[in-house]
């Protein structure tokens, strides 16, 4: 497979994760705070929290003089100037979707352009308006679309485990940073402020793992959900169960690559995975909830870089031939994102017969 | 019967459905008969159901002029262009014959030049086209074909007689749209199509592939055949997309593919692997900035001299644009009789050239009453419409011509046959050209049918998607019902 179609492939799967997370975490905060009633609630300290789990704060405050739910929720879902709004995240999906579109299957593909459709559409941004609710469910549904034909129509092989890596650590990266937003909270005082409780309930809906949790676990204690959403081995959207999914998927990539030994990549994702799986949460609290978040997502972030070296970018190294490599590189392939190459782009616009 | 044509009028025009008096050719019997059955509110919801599903599926084409490039469905207008059987088999020996000698030509061109060491046809005019390439003269191309892929355009006058338009041998377009016209077609109309004996075109993804497969180094068993595209930016982008994945090869872009000892590698997760046909929808001037444009950032830095080594072949080859120069184009029943020794089967429009002083003269003196075209450009731009114009233009047009006249051609206006067209609930004529797309491999192949152009404004004759076009299914029919009775019931 080129470098490049793997590369897109891998982000085509990270967008539609990310526009999902951003979706369901909009639609918990917005119940959350119907649950916290209207009266005397400072709706800045529900919605701030979204702003620096989605690591927006600045380009926020950039526009806006103050947190008010609706411009939060318009910044978020549908601002065409934010780059990671869901808009501009489904845009990059199904773009990179576009430049693989003859590896994918067209159910997958069809499903990202209805997505898409929908998000620019007139009807969808006036049901962002009037029933924000049903967009972000629509917005959800579109992303179990994206993964149930994705799941049934593409082959086991390396497009496979590109679309699992690319799910799988974006995933991991936004449960991460849900936690993080949590981790100035009291665990044990009884919260002082009306929606304390609350938000731990919500924490688990912004993972879908409200009704799993329950199942496990009779009491919503704070420390029992940060291991949930942290360490289970079982629930497909905790940390651990994600790293050991993108390892599962790194192992088979790199023996279809034919990579020997022991490579960096396969280095940090299994010793991130053990360390997942031996650690307990007394340890994490103990070290602070904070700062292990901090280096998770440090670890997380070196896994993905290795994995553009190892994938994308090794084609320099390795030569099929026996000659040495003498050039340098001239471009290096990659995934579409927000930003583009305007030269490149007016040159594409070449006349075609 | 059909209410949807009481109103319908060919007016002066060749229409290819109605005769002058109005009586249903008998080829259309069939398909009159099935769409005259429905109201135009039936007519309507397949229409739309077939445009939402374009728009579902992405089969668009982008729009330039703004931030982002629009992407657009090309309009589809699904009243089907049927052409009978033995009206085809004419257009195809025309277009076979019409190929063969271009290529001939380029061989020759690229080679010894004896046709213009002969006096066949004047060197100047050949030696002056922009996408001649000298420093090419003498390369060996695999078989020595230079077009390998050709969509030449035909158009009909007003008295139903075929002519060739122009000749596109560098990149031309349109293909993907063919087949999928032909695919909405058979979710429109499945018992029509059923019922008639229309020729399937399907087989162009496995044809196109025959023909690059043929042009490996015979030492390459398997060779491995990618498409090159500009990128996803391009307005044909859909199409480049579309054949790869038809032919079930890689598309890759420019930064993809990487020269190692002057052969031609891509990148992949595997390291490199060598590539041995490249389908290039890439123009000359962009492909390697180390020899044509030095900003080109599309190409790939030493593909032609990997080209020039014979390690790698480019469909087309490189220089063919000398052949659809439109200057030279007038040559071509000239290159016909030098190189075959036949009466051209298709013949061209009179075109008058600018570079003859006398015929430049003519053009200024009837500039209102002539297509004027600039030699090297498609998709409908740099064209003057003499009888739409305005005297402003006029006057503008003719400074450029005296300026450069080698730059340009004139034709008198050909008034294109029309086809019923649906407008918004009735049909209206509109005027249509046709594509057919040659394929040059071992042998020379065309696709029945090809892409019916039409022009959706009322009374325009430019038929480009750019420039407000839209498109037909062609069928071509296996048999000739002229057998059958006239089937007069079909008055208008």
């Amino acid at each position: 497979m080129l470098s490049r179609v793997a590369d897109s492939i891998y982000w085509m799967a990270r967008y539609v994760e990310r526009a999902e997370n951003l979706s369901r975490l909009l639609l918990s905060t917005q119940d959350l705070l119907l649950d916290a009633g209207a009266e005397g609630v400072d709706e800045a300290q529900f919605w701030q929290p979204l702003l620096a789990t989605t690591g927006d704060e600045e380009a926020y405050f950039g526009l806006h003089k103050k947190i008010k739910g609706k411009d939060v929720t318009d910044f978020l879902a549908l601002r065409a100037d934010n780059p990671n709004s869901m808009l501009n995240s489904i845009r990059a999906a199904r773009e990179n979707a576009r430049t693989v579109r003859d590896q994918i299957s067209d159910e997958i593909w069809e499903s990202l352009n209805s997505l898409r459709l929908f998000v620019e559409s007139a009807e969808g941004k006036a049901m962002h308006r009037t029933q924000s609710a049903a967009f972000y469910e629509r917005v959800l549904r579109g992303s179990y679309e994206f993964q149930g034909v994705a799941d049934s129509t593409t082959p086991r092989g390396e497009i496979w485990y590109f679309l699992r890596v690319g799910t799988c650590l974006e995933r991991a990266d936004k449960v991460s940073r849900l936690l993080d937003t949590c981790s100035g909270l009291s665990l044990e005082l009884p919260p002082s402020p009306k929606a304390r409780p609350l938000r731990w309930a919500a924490l688990l809906r912004s993972c879908s793992a409200w009704h799993a949790f329950q199942t496990k676990c009779s009491r919503q204690d704070p420390a029992k959900i940060i291991e949930y959403l942290l360490l289970d081995e079982t629930f497909p959207r905790s940390i651990a169960y994600c790293v050991a999914e993108a390892e599962v998927a790194l192992q088979a990539l790199c023996a279809g690559a034919g990579i020997q030994g022991m490579p960096p990549l396969l280095r940090h994702v299994g010793r991130l995975r053990a360390d997942l799986a031996y650690t307990t949460v007394e340890e994490v609290l103990a070290f602070g909830l904070h700062e292990y978040i901090d280096n998770l997502q440090t670890r997380l972030n070196q896994i993905g870089e290795a994995v553009f070296q190892t994938f994308v970018l090794h084609a320099e190294l390795a030569m099929p031939a026996e000659e040495p490599v003498q050039e340098v590189v001239i471009s290096v392939p990659g995934a579409y994102h927000a930003h583009v190459d305007e030269d490149a782009q007016i040159q594409q616009q070449q006349q075609q017969q | 019967m059909s209410s949807l044509f009481n109103d319908y009028q060919p007016e002066s025009f060749f229409d290819e459905v109605f005769s002058q008096t109005r009586k249903a050719r008998t080829h259309y019997g069939a398909m009159l008969d099935s769409v005259g059955s429905l109201t135009p509110s039936e007519y309507s919801a397949r229409q739309k159901a077939v445009d939402a599903a374009f728009l579902r599926q992405g089969v668009t084409f982008t729009v330039y002029g703004d931030d982002q490039g629009t992407e657009r469905i090309f309009p589809f207008d699904l009243m089907p262009r049927i052409i009978p059987q033995r009206e085809w088999e004419t257009v195809e020996a025309g277009l076979i014959q019409r190929i063969t000698a271009l290529n001939l030509f380029l061989n020759d061109v690229y080679h010894g030049q004896k046709i213009i060491n002969d006096k066949a046809v004047p060197a100047e005019l050949v030696l002056s086209a922009s996408h001649y390439r000298p420093e090419f003269r003498g390369i060996k191309v695999p078989h020595g074909i230079y077009i390998h892929i050709c969509g030449t355009d035909l158009v009909r006058d007003g008295k139903g007689d075929y002519y060739v338009l122009e000749d596109n041998g560098r990149c031309p377009s349109g293909a993907s749209y063919m087949l999928e016209n032909r695919n909405a077609m058979k979710r429109a109309f499945p018992g029509l199509l059923q019922s008639l004996p229309v020729r399937p075109v399907d087989a162009y993804g496995s044809m196109l592939r025959e023909t690059l497969a043929h042009l490996a180094p015979s030492s390459v068993l398997d060779p491995v055949i990618v498409v090159l595209t500009p990128g996803i930016y391009n307005s044909a982008y859909f199409e480049h997309c579309y054949l790869a994945k038809q032919m079930g090869v890689p598309i890759v872009e420019g930064r993809d593919l990487i020269i190692r000892n002057d052969r031609v590698f891509m990148r992949t997760t595997k390291g490199l692997e060598q590539v041995h046909v490249i389908y290039r929808r890439i123009d000359d001037d962009f492909l390697d900035p180390q020899v044509f444009r030095k900003d080109s950032l599309l190409g790939v830095p030493g593909i032609i001299n990997a080209y020039r080594k014979g390690n790698v072949a480019l469909a087309n080859s490189i220089g063919t644009g000398v052949a659809d120069d439109k200057a030279v184009y007038a040559l071509v029943p000239k290159m016909i009789k030098y190189y075959l020794d036949q009466d051209p089967i298709l013949p061209n429009v009179p075109t008058h050239l600018g570079v003859e002083p006398k015929e430049c003269e003519y053009i200024l003196d009837n500039l209102d009453k002539l297509v004027v075209k600039a030699v090297n450009e498609s998709g409908g731009y740099g064209m003057l419409m003499g009888p739409h114009a305005s005297k402003k233009e006029l006057a503008e047009f003719g400074e450029r011509i005296k300026k450069n006249p080698r730059n340009y051609i004139a034709q008198p206006v050909l008034q294109l046959s029309r086809h019923p067209v649906f407008v918004d609930d009735h049909f209206e004529g509109r005027h249509i050209d046709l594509r057919p797309y040659v394929l040059c491999g071992d042998r020379v192949r065309v696709v029945p049918g090809g892409l019916t152009r039409v022009a959706l404004k009322k009374g325009s004759l430019v038929v480009n998607s750019s420039q407000g076009g839209g498109s037909k299914d062609t069928w071509v029919l296996w048999d000739d019902p002229l057998d059958k009775p006239a089937e007069t019931s079909h008055a208008a």
